[in-house]
């Protein structure tokens, strides 16, 4: 046997440390031309970190990383690209108002002389590797999915040889996936390598050849795909422990609507609002979930009915009270709580100690005398963190020093103790690691008894582990609402996200 | 061991102490080599400022009567920027505060029963501030316009319409020429104390310091204030109306520069004339940056500027410099705070040299 | 009647030559995400650097390039602290404004009432000058008039038909975009800073060598600040930059037109502060129009930095 060829990327031992948090802990992996790559692993398990050093943005503390064998340190994401490491982001890195060739040949100078040779050859770049897309458009017209066949056109057009993808399906439809996933081995097929972060584990299956597990900070397990078994397998990896999929559901008796929506369009014009006609019902005791791929207009529902943005059309009626779609906005606040997606800029205020966060959205509640009650507050805040088990550096400590399952107890503590009627959840656990999670989880749970919840969520898990009723979004419309009860219905939400399988 | 320079993570934390005394280390530093390339020995000019501010009790009762606007002014610039606003129209605000307080002095006092002048030019002062400065508010919050350009234009057409009325239809016909108003009625001027300058205005801006730093910390609107200030979108969340805030606080920023005018006319110059704006609304920017936004550091940071504006005066009469280097001083303070602001947001950490392989576990920081 | 209307363009024109390089200047310094608001000193600076060169050299040439230098230097203050110490870009600029103002003032006390080394007069264009109207107004001006003139398209052509005013738009846009391409944001940062100086500087220039020839303290009189609430009236585009700038010169001239034939239609004091009131106005028009839809750079300033 001839001695095979040095590996076309190989990391040793390489860590890197943020202040007291260790990202990455000596990890080492070795990668071969012309496969496919995935990196798995739970949010905040190092894998961000490590591909940024990978591409250039950090710079390890320890370790070496090897390009066919020769020892190469990148000081930017340009010397990556340059020896052929390049990286696309969640957040792609283009320049909105430049057209496409605009964006690729940002660096090359006057595009107006180059545009037809290089246009040329881009298109032929661009049809060789099955990446449609209009090189005189303006980036700002383009869908997510666009984009991103932009952003490797950008690194293939720079000859990358080795193609990162940091969660490439976490903004596209289901279509939009398989195409990409379609490109994907079509790079691999050219003999490109290619990693892809991801934590959903039937995209893992469908596509990699190799795959690489992360668990706080170490790398923990590095396998062929065709050895894995089941999904099952892979998520135990993952998380360390089974998955929790069955949540204990203390009974509850379900009672009258709370809250009942009939025909409710957004605001954006009548052209193209970003939901329309939206009609159910959230029953007390009842957690009422809608659920969608990012982007197809539950957020836009949530801050309207939140109270944030205005509503075209439609009605709500709220505890027995009707209100128009122009009414809604401007209704007493009192009876229904909020917890916004954003815990860290929308839901709290990093800069305020946990006291004066646990009053902000309820300064509108209560004897309106001017002077406020600093130490009844502080008391009901220190009830809060017993209650909720809240780690931080007291009650004067500030929020932004908070982790984030902690900020987030501490939110669903402040809107709880709003008592309200309806409390309305977005992304609660987003980011969020398992045991908060399962935290937020069981709080929103006790919650029923005192409230109807409705829980806008991405994560199918948590849908059918906390719903009774699942409704699901595809293109500002819900196409159907779902028992969660009902095997045959868990089934078609799938295929519901995807807008497929509409009754 | 080993050293290394790390990012502070969160802005809301407390600066370190030394930001304030490295700043003024920094200006002094700077202020000493122009002295040098002007040929003039730094520690002779620097005794002389010195000398000059805090030497006597009456030079430093001149540094009070200077601060006392300043106080007002950075008061005001502080109470905007909390909020995310750029007052920087203080100087026409204090100008329609003293022309609001003159007019009250030459033409209403003889018709107002005496114990109300006072009172009456007070409130007159602040309203002609505040009204000034409702004009960017109102912008500001509802076509958002940029509200630094229209606060500073605004200060031009304040000084053109008082030179206009002092000039013009207010003109004293007994003045010999001498641009300005006749003097205010004694009625209308606010009480001095200790045999010096220093005047009921002084009063005013200390309890308005603290009135201030109470109300932010202690009211409702306070609260609002502050979280609008520290995160607009999470005071949207709250329900807090953003709007009536901008409105609101920017009328009282504009207030407080209206009595500083009304306090410079009824205290020290007695008439609307030249020497009204002469800055104090600019210096309160720097007034208010140097006491970090905290209402009670401003008087502190107001009394440091005074003490520069008086000493650069004696710079003049003792080495015949011109008091404009004392504008130099302070724009070279700003940038030192600026400079010293950023070296605070990194710290020197101790790590160990060899790595702590078991530390791998994520802790919270302290 | 025409000499009327010749008369009031041509001091309009005068009058708005300075604002007009100002305000290129800070469109390209702000186009790639720096805000600057120092343009008020770095005017002065470059008003007394250009008066005083004049004075020493006797040179028109050296005068206007020590005004423009004088900006442009001072611009480099700004650029260290809002480019690489990433400070409050409003902050950094106010101290600017304050230092440039204290500095001048200072400086500039022994020139007071110097008779000017340099005086930049009106040359005329053969040919162009002889058109009717048109002659009188825009070409009967100085050589830094014309130099203005030509400005405006080369800036446009800079930043909408080059590689370099591409990398500058982008810059301004989304930093690490840009970065990600491997261009150095901070590079082109600095040096539209520095660009945008050279204009303040010229325009300063204009000013104590051409407009008013001579030295007075704080004698841009709020020209800078006019220049940069007219970026936005022209939404950062500068062909646009020309109807503000030529706005601001019109009513300015109006006040020596109605001085000059002895008429009082409109008060004097109503007349000095219409620029200031019509610089607002434009604000607010843009404002309420197209500003809603443009709002500028998206990062303007926004210091960029790698990590974190």
């Amino acid at each position: 046997m001839t001695a095979s060829p040095p590996p076309a990327l190989a990391l040793d031992n390489i860590s890197k440390r943020f202040g007291d948090v260790v990202a990455n802990q000596a990890i080492s992996w070795s990668l071969q031309a012309g496969r496919i790559y995935a990196l798995l692993g739970e949010n905040g398990a190092g894998k961000s970190t490590l591909m940024s050093i990978l591409s250039g943005r950090y710079q390890p503390d320890e370790g070496t990383i090897r390009l066919n064998g020769r020892p190469v340190r990148f000081q930017s994401p340009a010397q990556a690209l340059e020896q052929g490491v390049g990286m696309v982001y969640q957040r792609f890195m283009l320049v909105e108002p430049l057209t496409v060739t605009e964006n690729i040949l940002l660096r090359r100078g006057p595009v107006s002389l180059a545009r037809s040779r290089e246009s040329r050859a881009l298109r032929e770049l661009a049809e060789r590797y099955g990446l449609a897309v209009n090189p005189d458009a303006t980036v700002r017209d383009l869908s997510m999915g666009e984009r991103q066949r932009v952003e490797i056109l950008k690194l293939l057009h720079r000859q990358a040889d080795i193609l990162i993808f940091d969660e490439p399906t976490a903004v596209l439809t289901q279509t939009e996936s398989e195409s990409l996933f379609a490109i994907l081995r079509r790079l691999k097929t050219e003999g490109k390598t290619v990693i892809f972060i991801t934590h959903k584990l039937e995209e893992v299956m469908a596509v990699a050849d190799d795959i690489a597990v992360m668990r706080r900070g170490r790398m923990v397990s590095q396998l062929a795909a065709d050895k894995v078994r089941s999904q099952h397998d892979l998520a135990r990896l993952m998380v360390g422990r089974e998955v929790i999929l069955n949540v204990d559901k203390p009974p509850v008796t379900i009672g009258a609507p709370v809250l009942t929506v009939r025909g409710l369009t957004g605001p954006g014009g009548t052209a193209r609002p970003s939901f329309r006609n939206i009609n159910f019902d959230v029953r007390q005791g009842e957690v009422f979930t809608l659920t969608g791929v990012a982007g197809n207009g539950q957020e836009d529902l949530v801050a309207a009915l939140a109270g944030i943005t205005s509503l075209a059309e439609g009605s709500v009626t709220f505890k027995a009270r009707r209100y128009s779609a122009a009414g809604w906005r401007n209704r007493p606040a009192a009876g229904m709580a909020y917890i916004p997606e954003d815990r860290d800029r929308v839901g709290s205020i990093a800069a305020f100690t946990l006291v004066e966060n646990f009053l902000l959205t309820r300064l509108a509640e209560g004897k309106q005398s001017p002077l406020l009650n600093w130490p009844q507050v502080a008391d009901e805040t220190a009830n809060a963190v017993k209650r909720f088990a809240i780690r931080g550096s007291g009650i004067q400590g500030l929020a932004g020093h908070l982790s984030g399952g902690n900020l987030q107890k501490l939110i669903l503590a402040r809107e709880f103790s709003r008592k309200p009627d309806l409390l309305i959840a977005e992304q609660p656990t987003q980011g969020l690691d398992v045991q908060a999670t399962e935290d937020v989880w069981q709080a929103l749970l006790r919650q029923r008894e005192t409230s109807a919840i409705l829980l806008v969520t991405g994560d199918l898990k948590e849908a059918l582990s906390l719903s009774d009723r699942i409704g699901v979004m595809f293109r500002g419309e819900i196409l159907d609402i779902v028992s969660a009860r009902d095997t045959a219905d868990i089934d078609r939400i799938k295929l519901l996200m995807a807008g497929l399988g509409a009754r | 061991m080993a050293w290394r320079i790390e990012k502070r993570t969160l802005s809301g934390e407390r600066a370190p102490w030394w930001v304030f005394p490295a700043a003024l280390f920094f200006a002094v530093f700077v202020g000493a080599l122009i002295f040098i390339g002007l040929g003039v020995n730094p520690l002779e000019a620097y005794a002389a400022m010195l000398k000059g501010s805090v030497g006597s009790f009456f030079h430093f009762s001149e540094v009070v009567v200077r601060a006392i606007p300043l106080i007002l002014t950075g008061l005001a610039v502080a109470m905007a920027a909390t909020m995310l606003l750029w007052n920087i129209g203080c100087e026409g605000q204090l100008v329609w505060g003293g022309i609001c307080a003159a007019g009250t002095g030459l033409f209403l006092a003889p018709h107002l029963p005496p114990f109300l002048v006072i009172p009456v030019t007070i409130v007159a002062g602040a309203g002609g501030g505040a009204l000034w400065a409702l004009i960017p508010g109102l912008l500001k919050a509802f076509l958002n316009v940029n509200e630094i350009l229209t606060s500073l234009l605004l200060n031009y057409i304040a000084i053109i319409f008082m030179e206009h009325l002092y000039f013009g239809p207010w003109r004293n016909p007994e003045g010999f020429g001498f641009p300005g108003t006749a003097q205010i009625s004694d009625l209308a001027r606010i009480p001095h104390f200790l045999g010096t300058r220093i005047h009921l205005g002084l009063v005013l801006a200390l309890v308005l310091a603290a009135l201030i730093y109470g109300g932010l910390r202690y009211t409702r609107w306070g609260y609002r204030v502050r979280a609008i200030g520290l995160n607009p979108r999470a005071a949207g969340y709250a329900g807090f109306s953003i709007r009536r805030q901008i409105v609101g606080v920017m009328l009282l920023s504009g207030a407080l520069a209206g009595i500083a005018g009304m306090a410079e006319v009824s205290g020290i110059h007695f008439r609307l004339q030249q020497g009204l704006a002469v800055g104090y609304g600019y210096d309160g920017i720097i007034v208010a940056w140097l006491a970090r936004l905290n209402p009670l550091a401003v008087p502190l940071a107001a009394l440091l500027l005074g003490a520069l504006i008086v000493g650069g005066e004696q710079l003049q009469s003792l080495l015949h410099l011109p008091a404009s280097i004392s504008m130099v001083l302070e724009a070279v303070l700003l940038f030192g705070l600026l400079l010293s602001e950023t070296l605070a947001r990194y710290r020197l950490v101790r790590r160990p040299d060899a790595p702590d392989r078991s530390a791998a576990k994520k802790e919270t920081a302290p | 009647m025409i000499e009327d209307l010749a008369f009031i363009g041509q001091i309009a024109v005068k009058s708005s030559i300075a604002v007009l390089l100002a305000t290129l200047g800070e469109i390209i310094t702000e186009r790639s995400g720096v805000l600057n608001l120092g343009v008020e000193g770095m005017m002065l600076a470059g008003a007394l650097c250009g008066m005083a060169a004049g004075v020493v050299t006797g040179n028109p040439f050296a005068a206007a390039a020590a005004g423009a230098l004088a900006g442009g230097l001072l611009a480099l203050v700004h650029a260290f602290f809002a480019v690489t110490l990433k400070v409050n870009q409003v902050l950094s600029g106010l101290a600017l404004t304050i230092l440039g103002m204290g500095l001048t003032s200072f400086l500039g006390r022994p020139l007071i009432g110097v008779r000017p080394g340099v005086r930049l007069r009106a040359v005329p264009i053969p040919g162009l000058s002889d058109i009717p109207l048109i002659g009188d107004i825009f070409f009967q001006q100085s050589l830094l008039a014309y130099l203005a003139y030509l400005l405006v398209p080369l800036c446009w052509y800079l930043l909408y038909r080059t590689g370099a005013g591409l990398k500058i738009r982008a810059a301004g846009e989304d930093a690490a975009a840009v970065d990600a391409a491997g261009i150095d944001v901070f590079r082109i940062r600095y040096l539209c800073t520095f660009i945008g100086g050279i204009g303040a500087g010229l325009a300063g220039a204009y000013l104590s060598l051409s407009y008013t020839p001579g030295w007075k303290e704080s004698m841009t009189g709020g020209q800078g600040w006019v220049a940069i609430a007219m970026v936005i009236f022209a939404t950062w585009n500068p062909l646009r930059a020309v109807i503000g700038a030529f706005l601001f010169g019109f009513l300015t001239a109006l006040q020596f037109y109605f001085q000059a034939v002895g008429m009082e239609l409109i008060p004097a004091y109503i007349l000095k502060m219409l620029p200031y009131v019509l610089t607002i106005l434009v604000m607010v028009v843009v404002h309420a129009g197209p500003g809603r839809r443009f709002g500028g750079p998206a990062a303007l300033g926004i210091p960029f930095s790698r990590e974190g």
